[in-house]
């Protein structure tokens, strides 16, 4: 009560001696129209990084982020890549269902070399991110074997979409060369890369598997009742050459696509996995 | 785990699947059962390889003397199959000669010899004088004891001359 007075007492002399202790409060003063319509405003997204947004992740968070992108990495990653180069040679026979590993043509060697060049230029692989003298020798190594087994995939991988043998494997093998040699002197990001590749193999895929396949015929019975009952599908075996697998080889290597392709969207630009970061 | 081993752990994963995967395409298995017995024999050629390449490879006594009584009782595909099983490397120089020898006692013919087995025993008897030049048999039966001796059955055996045609040929006797 005593302490009350004395705050009026001494308000009422700031009155008297005409300083006025008031918080201050400044503004703009702005005339809106309540008729008009208020203009959309422009909405821009935030600058920043998504992960510089909101809650800030803890260090433990961030550490085990970085294990599993470390393991991702350094296991995963190979297992993807060696299962790509098993499936991709892999083709299943017509009359016992027995297993026939084909090995990769030179000019399948030679597209996974300019694929991997490829990936170097679009940086989904930077050079210095994987091999660096700051690194360990083991960890050199480890991320050589890496890439050594992603070399191996994309081998396998153009070994399972080029046909084998006759017309078609000049023409499909031609195609993917022009392709390959045009991309090598374009722009690209890691994005537009793996769109590209995703729709190239995808387009190979559908050629081989769904068209080719089923232009031949199956091969059973003698000649005769082949060319009787499947004319043109004989025809075709007979001018384009193309051999006959089961069915089942075209599940295999979708599967194999498939985990390649998966492969490639896990791998990192570089090796660098403290603290969650990239 | 730490970031060392889990490197290792790669490189370890890396190399073992590699290796894996080349030898699936190198073995070709037609199916899962033929993988093992594809590993089985792959382990085994290791083997025999490793021992040649020391200096410890030996013929395996058993499957030899099986082939040696197949022999002795004109049982030659059985002999050749045992020699061959005896001797998996093709080292052995007496081996390789109860091979060739084989090939002679099958195609010899009293009017005329087989020249498919004939040639096939000179290619074999060629192997075996690269194997040891100076090859003698003590074995008994047979009545060529050197590599040279044999190789000239099987060149006349496989040459057309008027002494072929000399009536006397019906009585001589396999050697």
């Amino acid at each position: 009560m005593t302490a009350d007075r004395q705050k009026n007492d001494s308000k009422a002399e700031n009155l008297d001696d005409g300083v006025v202790d008031l918080p201050v409060i400044s503004g703009e003063f702005v005339d809106v129209s309540l008729s008009e319509e208020s203009s959309e405003e422009d909405t821009k997204i935030s600058p920043k990084n998504k992960d510089e947004i909101g809650f800030q992740k803890t260090e433990a968070q961030n550490s085990n982020i970085g294990n599993h992108r470390y393991n991702a990495h350094y296991i995963f990653l190979p297992c993807i890549f060696l299962l790509v180069a098993l499936l991709g040679g892999m083709r299943i026979g017509v009359k016992n269902s027995e297993f026939i590993f084909l090995r990769p043509a030179l000019i399948c060697l030679v597209f996974a070399a300019v694929l991997l060049v490829l990936f170097f230029r679009a940086n989904l692989i930077r050079l210095d991110g994987w091999f660096n003298e700051k690194f360990s020798t083991q960890k050199n190594i480890a991320n050589g074997a890496v890439i050594f087994t992603l070399f191996a995939a994309a081998s396998q991988i153009f070994n399972a979409l080029i046909p084998e043998q006759g017309l078609p494997f000049w023409i499909i093998a031609f195609c993917f060369f022009w392709t390959l040699w045009n991309n090598l002197f374009a722009e690209f990001d890691t994005k537009r890369l793996l769109k590209s590749l995703g729709g190239l193999f995808s387009l190979a895929f559908v050629a081989k598997y769904l068209i080719l396949a089923n232009l031949v015929s199956n091969g059973q019975g003698n000649w005769i009742t082949r060319i009787w009952e499947n004319p043109t599908g004989e025809a075709f075996t007979y001018f384009l050459n193309i051999p006959q697998f089961a069915s089942a080889t075209g599940y295999i290597q979708f599967f194999a696509l498939g985990f390649y392709l998966i492969g490639l969207f896990l791998v990192n630009p570089d090796t660098e996995f403290a603290n969650g970061g990239g | 785990m730490k970031e060392k081993h889990i490197q290792i752990l790669s490189i370890a994963l890396t190399l073992c699947g590699g290796f894996f995967v080349v030898w699936i395409y190198w073995a070709a298995p037609k199916n899962l059962v033929e993988i093992t017995t594809k590993a089985k024999e792959t382990i085994e050629s290791a083997k025999t390889k490793t021992q040649v390449v020391i200096g410890n490879y030996e013929v395996d006594k058993e499957k030899f003397d099986e082939g040696l009584l197949a022999f002795r009782q004109d049982k030659f595909i059985v002999a050749r199959d045992n020699f061959n099983k005896a001797d998996k490397e093709k080292r052995d120089a007496k081996t390789q000669f109860y091979i060739a020898y084989s090939f002679y006692r099958q195609g010899w013919g009293r009017v005329s010899s087989n020249d498919e087995l004939f040639k096939k025993g000179l290619e074999q008897i060629e192997e075996v004088i690269k194997l040891d030049d100076d090859y003698k048999s003590d074995d008994s039966n047979l009545i060529m004891k050197t590599p040279v001796e044999l190789k000239h059955e099987f060149e006349e055996g496989l040459r057309i001359t008027a002494a072929d045609f000399n009536p006397l040929r019906l009585v001589r006797k396999r050697k």
